[in-house]
């Protein structure tokens, strides 16, 4: 059985991004007219208002901008302490989620983190959640 | 980026409305119930129209104008403008809603174009008696998809998205909790010398320090309060504000300026601090009134945690980026201080009024005669909202 998680706002074009998870692929919207990448997932390019894009796989690396500790339960699924962080991408957008194999305390601004997997599931279904840990050696 | 608002026509606009009365329910007496105990959340009192109409009547008597007088209504969330008109027995020529802020400007607009001479700014909520959730698993969405799109890794909360905001601040520009403590310190210290106010309990810089982290490294008392209350502000035309109970207190400047492309990924939020929003309003607030920060002589922000002070400290220039919390030190918020900030003990100890609350503070100060808590010769008074980069601004002064 998958680890429960917190149910995941669903649209067509999450429903897309979370399709792509199930591969383990990492793959955010790029705009096919200005090559802009998008996220959260969304209809528009926001910088040039087309509606054609393609999921472009990305790097699955990024920098640790910003985090948190929660020392309250706001989620039965997600005991405290839970540390959540934003990270900034290769590719320009900022991506929320939480360090692995890397204990919060050692947490720096601008390190560098790279892809992992863990596997969750909600009502939608079971599906891989992409988390980040230090880099592969 | 261009100018996109034109001073010749804001200008113009500076004291042509009046706050001509103000009203709020007892918010310490609604918090506390009559056994003096805090009221459980979830168990229901009065409803938000309750609260909102004890407000509306005390603003009219404040005042001293007539229901019948009104010929404009603006209600904030969570009132509906056409239930609350139906309740009050009130057929506005001209109704909005919206946040305080917005209603203010809103309502200036409309009583310039014409539309209406008298609006009655309406708020109440009954939050802690709704046990109204702000993070997990029962928030509501809204408009806002940070609020709730990231909860499959954990993330959620406004506070935890401040929390990483002062995480932020921390890491570029060296602020200490000591510094952000002074916030909630100098706020409830103002609390205490404010009888309407729910916290009334000094709060030290070590209570502070001792408190539990909620969203580290937000600790309990940089979150706001969750409360019921109601808040109304009574504007009308400036040449029919006269020869009222009070005298009036001029809406001499506003500006109003948003920072939305990127918001969801928080980009606006950690790499800007919003700060162009900031500055956006800045620049139409300030020469509208005729005014400097350095003329402000009270000031009040939206303060749902208590970092929103740094960042509308530094983003309207009382302090450069990244000075304010060395700003905020030393009793320089403080009542008696060089800008005294949330004189009412703001949201984090008087009331969670979203922001309603700090109006009548500012409309008070200005009127003078507060004992303890007056600021001594308060001419100008600053009110600035930023609400996840959504900012605006209004400066009040004081009437002849």
């Amino acid at each position: 059985m998958a680890t429960a998680r917190p149910i995941r706002s669903m649209d067509p074009y999450a429903e897309q991004f979370w399709a792509f998870t199930q591969k383990k692929e990492l793959r955010l919207q790029q705009c096919s007219d200005c090559s802009k990448f998008r996220w959260p997932p969304g209809p528009t390019c926001d910088k040039c208002l087309s509606d054609a894009f393609e999921w472009a796989a990305i790097a699955g690396r990024g920098k640790v901008l910003s985090w948190t500790t929660f020392r309250r339960k706001y989620f039965e699924e997600y005991p405290a302490p839970h540390t959540a962080f934003v990270l900034e991408l290769d590719e320009g957008p900022l991506f929320v989620s939480y360090p692995v194999d890397l204990d919060p305390a050692d947490l720096r601004e601008g390190m560098v983190v790279s892809l992992r997997w863990t596997d969750g599931e909600d009502k939608f279904g079971s599906y891989n959640l992409p988390v980040f840990g230090p880099p592969s050696p | 980026m261009v100018e996109s608002f034109d001073r010749k026509r804001l200008a113009p606009l500076k004291d042509t409305v009046a706050v001509v009365g103000v009203g709020e329910t007892d918010y310490g007496a609604d918090y506390r119930g009559s056994g003096g105990k805090a009221v459980a959340k979830g168990e229901a009192r009065y409803d938000s129209y309750t609260l909102a109409s004890r407000a509306l009547k005390r603003a009219l008597d404040d005042a001293g104008l007539n229901k019948d007088e009104i010929d404009g209504l603006c209600t904030g969330p969570t009132l509906s403008g056409e239930r609350a008109s139906e309740l009050w027995g009130l057929n506005p020529r001209w109704s909005g809603s919206g946040d305080a802020a917005q209603c203010i400007i809103e309502a200036a607009m409309a009583i310039n174009c014409g539309l209406c001479t008298t609006v009655a700014l309406v708020y109440g909520n009954a939050q802690r008696s709704m046990d109204t959730a702000y993070g997990g698993a029962r928030v509501t969405g809204g408009g806002i998809t940070s609020y709730f799109y990231y909860a499959p890794w954990g993330m959620t909360s406004q506070g935890a998205l401040y929390a990483l905001f002062f995480q932020r601040h921390k890491l570029l520009y060296g602020t200490t909790d000591e510094q952000l403590g002074s916030i909630a310190v100098a706020f409830r210290k103002h609390a205490c010398m404010n009888p309407n106010a729910v916290m009334q309990k000094p709060l030290s810089l070590d209570d502070y320090m001792k408190a539990p982290y909620v969203a580290e490294p937000l600790r309990l008392f940089d979150y706001c309060l969750i409360n019921d209350g109601g808040v109304a502000i009574i504007l009308r035309r400036a040449d029919m504000a006269k020869a009222l109970k009070h005298p009036p207190v001029m809406v001499s400047g506003f500006g109003w300026s948003e920072e939305n492309v990127d918001a969801t990924q928080l980009r606006p939020r950690l790499k800007d601090f919003y700060h162009t929003a900031h500055r956006g309003v800045a620049a139409q607030v300030y020469p509208m009134a005729g005014v400097t920060p350095r003329d402000v002589d009270v000031f009040a922000t939206y303060d749902s945690f208590s970092v929103h002070l740094l960042a509308s400290l530094e983003g309207f220039g009382f302090c450069k980026e990244g000075e304010g919390g060395a700003f905020v030190q030393n009793g320089r918020i403080e009542i008696g201080g060089e800008l005294p900030c949330n004189t009412s003990g703001g949201m984090l100890s008087e009331s969670y009024m979203q922001s309603w609350n700090h109006q009548p503070e500012l409309v008070r100060q200005l009127r003078g005669g507060l004992g303890a808590r007056q600021v001594q010769g308060a001419a100008v008074a600053q009110y600035v909202h930023d609400v996840a980069g959504k900012c605006k601004s209004i400066i009040y002064t004081r009437g002849g």
